[in-house]
């Protein structure tokens, strides 16, 4: 029979990562299904758009996506489903009966039953060292579908937004597409001393503008989104500089064949 | 005598303000200005009339010459794409700010100002667009300020300030000459040169929001690197009120540049 375990926690707390991680060490078949959080009063849930399920698809390509029911199925011998739930407050009880009805009618609309339910600051399973407890919070995000970033640019642009230009941002998470092909799953925590860029394994061809998963989301206190995106807008290559950098990939990659 | 050098000022009036009380603290009556009047800030015809009032001997920096010879005077390339475009959204607005009279007076100014063994230049003796930066070159160093006929090399552009003494340098020259079996050597020994950089007065970018120039105690030859203290919240306002990106308020104050990440000024010009 498959497991299939309830992940939740605040914004920043590590779930992706240790999903990831998780899954990775999981011999059998592995599912994954991002639900969308539960917003309290005055804490509002970010538009995630994809960004994990499509950076966790990067990194395991036999990842069973759960939301679609016709993909694969989703209970075979020793898989492992891990279902992301961004959730402010822990839940009543450790037990199942703690986890919001809601939660337990989206899952068995697609025919997942929970087995454990694991919550971020509460379990011991579960690293503490980036959970936060928040009291306010605003979400802001913008999708960047086809969006191509100048990759300096994109480096000033983190780098304000998290340093506080646009407001005070408490969790910043992207995924951007640089013009040689590649793109970032870009992540940042407050709590945490850096940010996370990581590659996805997974290039696009030198032939327009990539059609992957490109987001950016915010949360955080007085975000100045018309700042974000005026910067956003002078970060982003035209159509005639993107093909100033993917003409030269295209001739390389035409030779690298001739040889 | 001690005298003052004072460089890129960028608009900033309340930093000019704040520096030129400073020196006048010290009773310093001569001070030179390694330009950069302009550019990015928010006040540049009242910077341009506070040097011309005090009659400032100043050289033309980069931005005081594209503002007068336009954008593509300057090839100088930006370190991003939003870099570029901010800068040339302050070229914009500065050039439908400043005054003909101000322009003129930035189109008057020299390349450099020269005293007896002192040279005093924007970015380098070969542009104003040439960045010196404290780790570059030796050799190159040496040749900028060798070839120049200095003593010690006055510079700014940077928006560093720093004190680089270049000694033990040599020149080995070897000749054959028509006739001669084994050519003839000659070495010359250099005696010490140095090149000054005296920061930045409007843009600072040395870990502090404060503003910077340098003293040249002419006695002892000792050059001081002086920080001063400024109302940066009067001058993020008038960014602000005079229409600037907001953005460059937030970077001015906490010490970034303006158009640039504050650990890259490393690209050096090539024009």
């Amino acid at each position: 029979m498959a497991q299939t375990w309830l992940i939740s926690g605040p914004p920043g707390c590590g779930k992706t990562t240790w999903m990831l991680n998780t899954l990775k060490n999981h011999q059998g078949q592995r599912g994954y299904l991002r639900l969308p959080g539960i917003s309290t009063a005055g804490l509002e849930q970010a538009d995630d758009g994809g960004i994990d399920q499509t950076y966790l698809q990067d990194q395991i390509t036999d990842l069973i996506d759960l939301s679609n029911t016709d993909q694969a199925p989703n209970d075979q011998e020793q898989q492992l489903n891990l279902v992301e739930l961004t959730q402010f407050e822990p839940p009543s009880s450790s037990a199942l009966e703690g986890v919001d009805s809601s939660v337990i009618q989206q899952l068995e609309a697609l025919g997942l039953r929970l087995d454990r339910a694991l919550h971020f600051g509460r379990d011991d399973d579960l690293p503490k060292d980036d959970t936060l407890e928040f009291s306010r919070l605003e979400a802001w995000s913008m999708p960047l579908e086809r969006c191509v970033w100048d990759p300096n640019s994109l480096s000033s642009f983190w780098f304000e937004l998290v340093n506080g230009a646009y407001g005070d941002v408490y969790r910043a998470k992207a995924l951007m597409n640089l013009p040689d092909g590649r793109a970032f799953f870009c992540n940042w925590m407050v709590s945490q001393g850096g940010s996370q860029f990581l590659p996805l394994e997974s290039v696009a061809p030198p032939d327009g503008r990539p059609k992957r998963c490109s987001m950016l989301s915010v949360q955080g206190k007085a975000l100045d989104g018309g700042g974000i995106q005026a910067t956003i807008a002078d970060c982003l290559l035209s159509d005639e500089v993107l093909e100033l950098h993917q003409e030269p990939q295209r001739q390389q990659a035409e030779l690298t064949q001739a040889l | 005598m001690s005298h003052a050098v004072i460089s890129c000022l960028h608009a900033n009036l309340a930093a000019t303000e704040a520096v030129l009380a400073d020196i006048d603290r010290q009773g310093i009556e001569h001070i030179t200005c390694l330009g950069d009047l302009v550019g990015y800030g928010p006040q540049p015809n009242e910077v341009v009339e506070l040097i011309r009032q005090r009659q400032i001997p100043t050289c033309q920096g980069c931005w005081d010459e594209d503002i007068i010879d336009g954008l593509n005077s300057c090839e100088c390339s930006y370190p991003s794409q939003l870099a570029e475009r901010r800068g040339h959204r302050a070229h914009q607005w500065t050039d439908a700010q400043l005054s003909e009279e101000n322009k003129a007076f930035l189109a008057s100014l020299p390349m450099t100002v020269r005293r007896e063994r002192l040279l005093f230049v924007h970015g380098s003796p070969n542009s104003q667009h040439e960045y010196l930066l404290p780790d570059m070159d030796a050799f190159a160093a040496l040749e900028r300020v060798e070839s120049s006929g200095a003593d010690t090399l006055f510079c700014g552009h940077t928006h560093m300030p720093y004190v680089r003494e270049l000694s033990g340098g040599s020149i080995r020259v070897k000749v054959k000459q028509a006739g001669e079996e084994a050519a003839s050597e000659r070495k010359l020994e250099l005696p010490m040169r140095r090149i000054v950089n005296a920061g930045s007065v409007g843009e600072p970018r040395h870990g502090s929001t404060e503003a910077t120039y340098v003293i040249h105690h002419e006695d002892s030859d000792e050059i001081e690197i002086r920080e001063v203290a400024y109302d940066i919240e009067r001058t993020c306002r008038a960014i602000v009120d005079g229409g600037l990106p907001e953005v460059f308020a937030w970077r001015l104050s906490h010490g970034f540049e303006y158009a640039e990440r504050a650990d890259d000024a490393s690209h050096v010009c090539e024009r």
